[in-house]
């Protein structure tokens, strides 16, 4: 067994790329199963050999992208601790706040290739839990939009710098009531443990959503 | 517990006390595992540190016959008849208040998105990349307006619907309301070539209708106005269309099924001149009309 820090093989970087690209497919799937967007805009595809439905429309593909790329840098450096899909209403308030919890430990112990193929099936079970997580939530009222949240172990100001890496792409400290939500339903949907990297997925779910 | 009675077949003493003993091992109630208490790693209660968040909101995409125009940070949505908008200010850039009069036009900002039917129509647009770039990056005070069914109007900085630099060049169509018709009504030309290169009719083809196509129409965004018109009244089953701008070509998406009778309709309905080709992956054009 080989003992690798951060800093050897550029690890906070393939940490990154894998999550970013986990959460792009988990954002896509959270949009369709939760119905913000008209399943019309959606596709099938196969992601970690499970089917996910990802959007085909240019303007929101491209907008998880830009968001997921800001965010790259902050996973890289571990400086991000909660990235969050908040499901909104109409006037903006979350209804339902999808909470992916990330702690990457300070050294890696890699064993055998068999690394990477074992945390793609961890993040399946991600995938598998968010399609069927409608089954434990209640309906969104209509015109619900999304916005993503990404909080960061230091103070936000601080890591402003990190996430405008695409200059027509500014980011914002978020206003309070994008982030509290009145008396929220716990749902723990998943959680896995890793060599490279540990997740926690759950839901916050509004009580009251009409 | 209620009794049990054990049926034994008579034999050894040794023999029923270890019947006895497995039978009360079976009775024993389940071991239950308490889960662990849920606790998030990172309470928000813990720290007062607010979350970032991208300052653009999310695309709105519409699900109606409305049109959804975006510029860089905002999105509007149209509905057919005109009246006149109040237009207001707001700390986010600028939304638009509508009237709630019937039948009056619908300028929405995203917080206003409405929602209607999972499978209706989807609309929306993407930016024109050939524009130059400071026409691209107005100020933006701009409003964009397009509507197809409307004459071009003057915004309020003075841009028409035909030189705003927002340009459609995206559509889908789902089935809904499209009259399906038969493979039946395929030609024994069109089934003969769909036989000699073994395409499935679910397989999806494409026409491309370039500049030397447009017959009657003026250009080929006058073209693409019509065919938006028609993929917006789901009278294409099976079709995507999208403009190339680059390349001065329309490229429409359908399966190979409805393929013969999207190139008619586009023949006959945009008054196309020329040869229209359709075309496959892999194997290039295969047929020609």
């Amino acid at each position: 067994m080989t003992t690798i820090t951060r800093q050897d093989l550029n690890f906070g970087q393939v940490v990154a790329d894998i999550l970013c690209e986990f959460l792009e497919v988990a954002i896509h799937l959270i949009l369709y199963v939760r119905e913000v967007y008209p399943s019309g805009i959606f596709q099938k595809r196969k992601k970690y050999n499970v089917p996910v439905q990802m959007s085909c429309h240019p303007e929101l593909n491209q907008y998880i992208q830009d968001t997921l790329h800001c965010i790259k840098p902050l996973i890289e450096k571990n400086d991000a601790e909660k990235v969050v899909v908040v499901i909104m209403d109409k006037e903006h308030h979350p209804v339902e706040r999808f909470v992916f919890e990330i702690s990457q430990p300070p050294l890696l112990s890699i064993s055998s290739d068999a690394l990477l193929s074992h945390v793609e099936q961890l993040l399946r079970a991600f995938i598998l839990k968010i399609s069927v997580c409608d089954a434990v939530l209640n309906n969104n009222p209509p015109g619900c939009s999304f916005t993503v949240l990404v909080h960061t172990r230091d103070a936000a100001t601080r890591n402003m710098e990190k996430v405008q890496v695409i200059k027509d792409f500014p980011w914002i400290v978020a206003d309070e009531q994008e982030v509290h939500m009145q008396e929220p339903r716990l749902i723990p949907l998943k959680t896995m443990t890793s060599d490279i990297v540990k997740m926690q997925l759950y839901v916050e779910e509004r009580a009251q959503k009409t | 517990m209620e009794d049990v009675v054990l049926h034994y077949r008579p034999g050894s003493v040794a023999g029923l006390s270890s019947l006895l003993e497995t039978t009360e091992k079976l009775l024993e109630a389940f071991p239950c595992r308490t889960p662990p208490v849920f606790t998030s790693w990172f309470p928000t209660s813990a720290t007062d540190r607010l979350p970032i968040r991208p300052a653009k909101p999310a695309p709105v995409i519409t699900s109606s016959a409305n049109l959804l125009i975006s510029d860089n940070n905002r999105l509007h949505t149209h509905t057919a008849a005109a009246k006149t908008c109040e237009l207001q200010k707001t700390k986010d850039g600028v939304s638009e208040r509508h009237d709630d009069c019937a039948g009056s036009e619908t300028i929405r900002s995203p917080d206003e998105k409405t929602q209607k039917s999972k499978d209706a129509l989807c609309i929306s647009e993407t930016p024109n990349h050939l524009l130059p770039l400071s026409a691209y990056n107005k100020p933006e005070s701009r409003i964009t307006r397009l509507s197809p069914e409307k004459q071009p109007q003057k915004d309020k900085d003075g841009f028409t619907a035909t030189d705003c630099p927002v340009k459609r060049c995206w559509r889908v169509c789902t089935q809904r309301g499209v009259v399906l018709q038969s493979s039946q009504l395929l030609s024994k030309q069109f089934h003969h070539m769909v036989s000699i290169h073994s395409l499935h009719l679910r397989q999806r083809a494409k026409w491309v209708i370039s500049e030397d196509n447009c017959g009657a129409a003026n250009s080929i965004e006058e073209v693409w106005q019509t065919l938006s018109r028609s993929v917006r009244n789901t009278r294409l089953p099976t079709c995507n269309v999208n403009i190339q701008r680059e390349r001065a070509e329309i490229w429409v998406f359908c399966d190979v099924l409805y393929s013969e009778q999207v190139g008619r309709f586009l023949k006959n309905e945009l008054q196309l001149t020329g040869k229209i080709s359709l075309s496959v992956h892999r194997l290039g054009n295969v047929f020609s009309m």
